[in-house]
Order: C-alpha cells, then structure tokens, then sequence
C-alpha cells in the first residue's frame, strides 16, 4: 500500500516538477515521472491480482471525514492496471504529440493536469468514504477540464469545455443525493456502513440505484446523458480523449458497480431498465458514429456504443443475480469487466491513431483524407487493427467480451419469465445489429481515410509517418489487443476473481459454474491461433506463387481513363444508403450550393447531422432556461453595494426559514 | 472421426462448385437453353487460378491479403456448423457467435478491399453490402437464440430439434426459419432477387461490383468464399430438415439432395422474377426481421403457453 501512496504522490508532483524545466526537457520529465508514478501504483494492484488478499489502509482525518479508508480489493486492483497501463502509454505518447504544441500558453497547465487526472482517477477507485470520494471525483472532472480546454484560442473548443463541465457538475449532483441519503440512513461517510442499509430496504436501495446511476451514466455516457461526450473528446488533445475515453468515461462504470456491491441483489426492476438502457445507448451510439464524418467525434460515438455493450453485460448478470441463474451471472459480469479493459485498449489505440493523423493533415475530417497507407504504414496497420478489435472479430480482444456478453445473454434465456425473455431478445438483437454496424462504420473509416487516393491537398500532402514514440505505445496497445484475443483463457481466470468481488458466492460453486466459459475460452483459443497461423500460411504462399503474375494498371472505371480522385466515394456517401433507411432517426442541415449557369464555377454539398436529443430536447430547454433566466436581468446591476444586500437578504431569509422550521 | 472430418471438407471444398453450376442449369432449363456443365465453375476457377492478374497501382497490401481472409473466414466458419455427415468439427455453445463474427471478419476485409481501389463504382458495392447485411444479422440471431430455447441446446444443433421437438410449434417454427434462412442465403449470396448476379450493368451491382477490379487469382478466391458460404447457410437449412438420428451415409446423402434442392430453388426464384428496385431491398430483408419476430412469438407460446 505503501507503493501506492508514493505512486500518488509522484504523480501529483511531477507536473509541477515539469515547470523547473526548460521547454525542450519538460514534456520528457512530466512522462518520466508520471510513468514511474503510474508503475508504482501498480505494484499493489498486480499484487492483489495475482492472489494476494485486499490491501487497505485507514486514517483519522479529521471530524467532518471521520475515519478515511484507501483499500484496493480485486475490483479495485483490476481499475487500478486498467488505468496505469493505459496513461502510461497514452503519457509516452503525449510526449511526441506535444512537440508540436510547446509554444502554446497552456503547456504548463496542461502538464500539472494531465498527472492529476491519472492520480485523481487511482483515488476514485480505492477510496472507501464517500465525502472524499466526491471529492477527488470533483478533481477528475475539474482536471479533465482543463485538459479539454488546452486549445482555449478556438471557440467551439471552449463550448464543448464548458458544456462537459455543465454536464459534470449536474451528475455530480445526482451522486451526491445518492450518498446523502445513504449517508444519513446509516450515520457515517463509509462505504461499507452502506452496505447494511442498502441491502435490507429493497424499495430505498432501488431509488439510490436509480440516482446513483443517473450520475455515473452521465459521466460514462449512458444515453440519454452522453451528450457532452461527442463534443468533448474531439475538442481534446488527442492523447487526453484517448485517455478521457479509454479509462475516464470507465470510472462511471466502476462507481455502477460499486453500486452493485452495495445492494447486493439488484431488484429485478433494476436489472431490466440497467439492460434497456445499455441496448439503447449502445444502437444510439453507433447510429451517430456511422453518420459522422469528424474522426474524433466518430470514436466518441462509438465510446457510447461500448459503454453500452458493458452495460449490456451489467444488465445480463444482474439479471442472472436476480433470478439467481450464477452461470448467467459470471459470464455477463466478466463480460462486461473485460470489456472494459478491452475497450480501453482499442480504443486508446484508435485515438492515439487519430491524433498522428490529425497532426500530419491538421484536420479531422474524413472527407477530406484518403490514401493515408502508402505514407502512414505503421499508423494504418494500427488503426487497421484497432478497427477490427472493436467491431469484435476473432482473434482479438473485443471478439472475446462480446462473446462472454452473449453467452451471458443466451443463458438468461434459461429463466422461464415473460418479460426477461422478451428484453433479452431485444438485447440479442440490438447486439448483434450493433455488431454489423460497427463493421459498415469501420470498414467506412478504414477505406476512406487510409484507402483509395488523397481526396485533397491536405492529404496529398503528407509525406511521412509519425515518430517511434509514438507508434510505438500504439503498438503495444495493438500486441495487448491481440495477445487478450489469443490467450483468452488466462485472462478469464483472473477476471473471475473480480467478478467474485462483485457477486459473492462459495468458492466451490464459482469453480465449478466457471468451468463452462473456460472451456469455451480455451477452444476460442485454439481456433485464434489456428486462424492466424491459416492466414499467414495462406498470405506467404500466395505472396511467392503470384510473384511475376502481377500486372499493374489503373482502377477500371467502365472504360473512362480520366478518373479523378474526387470521384471516390467518400464518407457520407458510404452511409447514405443505410442512414436513408432510417430517417427518421437524425436531424440533417444540408449546406449546398448547386451548380449554376452552363460553366458552373462553384458548387459543394456538405451535410451535417445533430443529434436528435440535443436538438429536440436539450436546445429546447436551454431556450426556456434563458427565457426565465432573462428575467432576473434587471437584478445584476454591476452594482457592488446591491449586491452585498441580495446576500444580507438571503442571509435573513435563511435565519427566519431555520427559525420558523427549527 | 478422420474419414467423416475428410468427407466434410471435400464436400465442403467442392460441393459449392456444383451448386453454383445446378443455379445456372436451373435458369438455363427455365430460359430453355441448353446450359453449360454443372462443373463450369470448377473449370472457371481452374481458369482463374492459372492466369495472370491485373491489380490497381491505387491498391495497396489490404487488396492483396483480402481474399484470403475472405476464404478463411469461411473455412473457419464452416468449423462450427454440421455439414454433410452431421457433424460440426467444434461443438460449443456460443458457435453461432463465433460463426457470425469470423464471417464478418470475412466481410470486412472484403468491404476494405472494394475501397482500396478508389473506384467509384467499387466504394458502391461496399457501401450497399454493408448496409443490407447489417439488417440481415439481427434476424438471424433472434432466430437461433429462439430455437434454442426451444430445444433446450445451446448449439446449431438445437436446429436438429426443432420439428423432432414440440410438435405442431416445432414444425411451423421450421418452416418460418426455413424461409427466414432461405433469404438470409439469397441477401448474403448475392442472389436475385436482393442482387443480380448476371447483370451488365455496374451501377445496379452489389456484390458483383465489389470484384470489378479482381481478377485471377483473387476473383476466383473471392467468388468460392462466396459460394462456400451460400453452402455453409444451406447446411443450417439441412439441419432443420434432416432427422437427427440417420445412419451417415444416408445422411450424407439426404444433405446432398438438401443442397441440390436449394440451388434449384435459387434458380427458379431468378429465372421467375426480377432483382428489386434498390431502395426496396430493405423491405423485402426486412421480411427476415418480421419472420424472426414471428418465430420468437411461437416460441413463447410454446413455452409459456404449454
């Protein structure tokens, strides 16, 4: 534990270790520092993984905290690699990405908050009372704000900071009264003094369920609460989304299961609307990824979607605990927790590759790109890969989680009820429907930007790939994704554990009841590497047999030679026929201007889509807010001397109120 | 063990040809020609194996390695579902997942390679295929998962239940799946009426128009995953019709006949009626959907109802 305490502090001092030193050397010791920080924090998390009992540590603090509690438990532990790993390599990167920015007037912030971000989400994840919980859950939010703002000249980047710290500071809202009433019911800060009230008063836990997963949702990006998401992580530096979606976004789903720790056995209620909710986001989230054409913001969609597939596992083993099926249970929980791991590989690897492309071609819309492979191999493969671990193919990681989610989804079937039967068929479908999407979104990614020729200059223009240091975290992000998909069996055995951290039953039955997955993981293993050991065979003999046969020419056009490259198909075209089909779903702004006069000069079309929540229901209201608000304008004179007298007025408002009541 | 895993992949390695050359004898005998051999797809893939090929300078590696996946995905595919001796090579629960997505590795490769020509055309056919397969999944799990409930088996085997199992639901549940996978076979095929095979045109092509720029080598690989996997889709059929507990060789040759009989059937639908206006694909794959939901509703019945 001791490590871990070093680890922390290590972290929050090596951004302002940064500021003693010059431009040339800072980003460098801010890395150095953060990654030896992270490392630390990580010894005690691999310690409890590998079988050791929980760690945990209690201070007195003070009277308002009362005792203070840091433990790091096998759910803990597993948060705990799942985010030093993944800042670690998203830090080394930011040291290449940052090269490009050292001039900027944010640097130093940037630097302080980037470390501050990571040690503020490894004290999430242990601490045990809930005061200081919300208080370092503050200091995640503030943090990651000042990281989305780093690009505080442009405009829209400042919108979509604020917009993230409105977001924010209303879910946080909804955790607080979550805490309080435990808090009040059982008279201390602790979480484990929660654990008694929650689990005796079905109808009390039910309603702290619900606001408790209100506020994490948000910050996980739940729909109808993901708003802030699509344009926060564009808005970001490329290695701060990578890290804001790849690990941040995963701390609304730990507080979702430490939510379901507390109530022990979730109603059946519950677990129905848990599972709705994820099937909805999830289809939601890759509906808005496909009519995207901004990189950043389509990888944002596609974060909802994700967060989705794990609440779908959430959903199935709630399900499993409330019907008490435990092989239902096992297999949705580990699906799900693995799939945060997963998740946070492919897709910090999917950032991380939007950022080189963002900083060779300045620009993150895909229209405009094309051709990518020929001058970014090492980028191309990467984003290739990355691609086809979250469309969830065989034999990489994503494949892996998914497949735990359905047979999680398949065995709750088994409960002979109506209305289970009915949602879990929704859910099936709604899975496998997100499957296929995400494969018409990726394979429309992947053509458009790497494939065919450059569709602008912006494009053409690139001539090299990116630095080591930064390809090379995104290579061991790509051996993580592939080394999960192959050895599945080992890394189910340790998520087991956590998964008994979550739904307790005796160590005899979770050996038993686990021997089904296993031996599914270990023929989903055998068939991995016979795949790839197939396809290589296949690639090198057909790569020494054609060798000579090959006569290059260019691409048939029907006979037309003078094929330009902006007769590709591109991005919105790709998806056209599929978002036609459904319509009524999204809310186009076409800008077009159509060619005039028999020698047109000018033309384009651009098509936008908006979110369909955002513009019938958040603008809506944000338009009634300020209507109202309006009103008081009258009240904000510019005047100091009325102002103290608002606050003498309300000072005796609220005396009078206690006074009466009291 | 050794000489059924052998039939099966013969079987499975050439049985596919020989559908493909019944489809176009089917539409030959309708049309009222003679028609070529029913081996014609063999020797054209012969044909194609020997020759030269002509790539794109616009491809890049993702062109070259994108058939192979295209065959192996189904090969690895065909490992889960019971073929001709009615035996899969792996038995798990959860195959129908395994099945589903190393098929859309499949896809995908091939979906990437049709736009790593920078044809317009091309970028088309990938656009098209991608979407209508999209609609095409979600029925087909709300199928399996339902006959497994049904049946109790968590595997492809559960469709070796379904008319054995619960009586008249049993029956009509195999015939709606029957249809449901009969189109599922025409959508992911590439048939008329969802696509035309045959057609001239480039611009009313879905699958066909995602080859243009294959030729050799790789169109040949291309057009044997395909047919493989409309034999590997006519193998889940065979299943819901075969009986369970048939001596092998009788087996073997009641799913031969099963696939003989489908490759007529596909011939007949495309002598007897035309490819589908494109913006009305959706609705006739949609029928896939409705069934599906048809399908869940009798098995609830069953289930709940008695």
């Amino acid at each position: 534990m001791n490590n871990y305490f070093i680890g922390i502090l290590i972290l929050l001092l090596s951004g302002f270790a940064a500021g003693l030193f010059n431009r040339k050397f800072k980003t460098i010791v801010m890395s150095v520092l953060a990654a030896a920080g992270s490392i630390f924090c990580l010894i005690p998390a691999i310690d409890v993984l590998s079988g050791s009992r929980a760690l945990s540590r209690t201070f007195e603090y003070n009277q308002v905290f009362g005792q203070v509690t840091f433990s790091i438990d096998h759910l803990s532990a597993f948060f705990i690699l799942v985010i030093t790993i993944m800042s670690m390599l998203s830090v080394i990167y930011a040291n290449g990405y940052l090269k490009n920015y050292l001039e900027s007037k944010n640097i130093n912030s940037h630097l302080v908050f980037f470390p501050m971000l990571i040690a503020s989400m490894l004290l999430v994840v242990t601490c045990q009372n809930s005061l200081l919980f919300l208080v370092f859950w503050e200091i995640m939010s503030i943090s990651s704000f000042f990281l989305v703002i780093f690009d505080s000249s442009k405009k829209e980047v400042l919108q979509a900071g604020v917009k993230y710290l409105i977001f924010m500071h209303i879910s946080v809202i909804f955790i607080i009264i979550a805490f309080a009433l435990m808090s009040i019911k059982s008279g201390s800060f602790d979480f484990a003094s929660f654990n008694s009230v929650m689990q005796n008063n079905t109808s009390f836990a039910n309603i702290v369920f619900i606001l408790a997963f209100i506020g994490f949702g948000t910050k996980a990006g739940f729909v109808p609460f993901h708003n802030w998401l699509p344009e926060a992580h564009p808005a970001a530096p490329s290695h701060v989304s990578a890290v804001m979606s790849g690990v941040m976004i995963k701390m609304g789903i730990y507080g979702i299961i430490r939510m379901i720790i507390l109530t022990g056995t979730p109603s059946k209620m519950i677990a129905f609307g848990v599972l709705l909710a994820a099937v909805i986001s999830s289809l939601y989230g890759v509906l808005y990824a496909i009519s995207q054409h901004d990189l950043k913001k389509l990888l944002a969609y596609h974060s909802i979607e994700n967060i989705g597939i794990i609440g779908i596992g959430l959903g199935a083993g709630m399900l499993g605990q409330a019907y008490s099926n435990p092989l239902a249970s096992l297999l949705g929980y580990s699906g799900a927790i693995l799939h945060v791991l997963n998740h946070s590989i492919f897709k910090e690897l999917l950032f991380l590759a939007a950022g080189n492309i963002y900083l060779k071609t300045r620009t993150k819309d895909i229209e405009v790109l094309g051709g990518l492979i020929k001058v970014m191999p090492a980028t191309a493969v990467l984003f290739l890969i990355g691609s086809a671990a979250i469309c969830a193919f065989p034999p990489l990681n994503g494949f892996i989680s998914e497949l735990l989610i359905y047979l999680g989804l398949f065995r709750t079937l088994e409960i002979n009820h109506l209305p289970v039967m009915l949602v879990v068929f929704f859910a099936i479908s709604g899975l496998a429907l997100v499957g296929t999407m995400a494969i018409l979104c990726f394979s429309k990614v992947f053509g458009v930007v790497f494939l065919g020729m450059p569709r602008s200059e912006k494009s053409a223009n690139v001539t090299s790939d990116c630095g080591l240091s930064m390809t090379i975290p995104m290579g061991i992000l790509a051996v993580l994704a592939l080394l999960i998909g192959v050895y599945p069996q080992f890394v189910f055995f340790d998520i087991k554990h956590i998964v008994y951290c979550v739904f307790p039953m005796d160590l005899v039955n979770l050996m038993q009841v686990s021997m089904v997955p296993l031996n599914i993981m270990q023929i989903v293993a055998c068939f991995a590497i016979l795949f790839i050991a197939f396809v290589t065979v296949i690639v090198l003999l057909k790569y020494y047999l054609t060798k000579g046969k090959k006569v290059m020419h260019i691409t048939w056009g029907c006979g037309y030679n003078r094929v330009n490259t902006r007769m590709q198909y591109t991005a919105s075209s790709y998806a056209g026929p599929f978002l036609s089909m459904l319509k009524p779903l999204f809310k186009k702004i076409f800008d077009i201007e159509k060619p005039k006069n028999l020698f047109p000069s000018s033309a384009h079309f651009h098509l936008e889509i908006e979110d369909i929540e955002e513009a019938y229901i958040i603008n809506p209201l944000l338009k009634l807010d300020e209507k109202f608000l309006t009103k008081f304008e009258s009240l904000q004179s510019g005047n100091i001397q009325s102002y103290l007298k608002y606050g003498l007025v309300f000072l005796l408002a609220v005396i009078i109120v206690s006074l009466l009541i009291g | 063990m050794i000489i059924k895993l052998l039939v099966n992949l013969i079987i499975l390695l050439f049985v596919p040809f020989i559908m493909t050359g019944l489809i176009n004898k089917t539409k030959a005998f309708w049309a009222g020609r003679k028609g070529a051999s029913v081996f014609q797809p063999l020797y054209d893939f012969v044909k194609l194996v020997k020759k030269d090929f002509v790539v794109s300078k616009t491809t890049s590696a993702v062109f070259n390695i994108a058939p192979v996946f295209a065959v192996a995905s189904v090969l690895f595919a065909g490992l889960f579902v019971p073929l001709a001796t009615g035996n899969a090579v792996i038995i798990t629960p959860g195959d129908v997942v395994i099945f589903a997505y190393t098929l859309g590795l499949g896809k995908f490769m091939m979906l990437i390679s049709a736009m790593d020509t920078g044809s317009s055309f091309e970028g088309m056919g990938a656009s098209r295929e991608a979407c209508f397969s999209a609609i095409v999944e979600p029925a087909f799990f709300m199928l399996i998962a339902s006959v497994m409930v049904l049946t109790g088996i968590p595997t492809f085997y559960s469709l070796y239940g379904v008319v054995s199992s619960s009586g008249i639901y049993g029956i009509l549940v195999a015939v709606f799946a029957v249809i449901i996978l009969f189109i599922m076979l025409l959508t992911e095929g590439a048939r008329v009426p969802v696509d035309d095979p045959d057609t001239h045109l480039e611009l009313t092509m879905i699958h066909e128009v995602m080859l243009l720029d294959n030729s050799g080598l790789d169109l040949a690989l291309f057009s044997w995953a395909n047919s493989i996997k409309v034999l590997l889709i006519s193998s889940l059929i065979a299943c819901l019709i075969i009986p369970f507990n048939i001596p092998v060789v009788l087996h073997i040759l009641c799913y031969l006949l099963v696939a003989g009989f489908i490759a007529v059937a596909v011939g007949t639908v495309e002598s007897g009626m035309a490819r589908i206006r494109m913006p009305h694909v959706f609705e006739f794959i949609f029928i896939m959907s409705s069934l599906a939901l048809v399908v869940i509703s009798l098995v609830m019945a069953k289930v709940f109802g008695g």
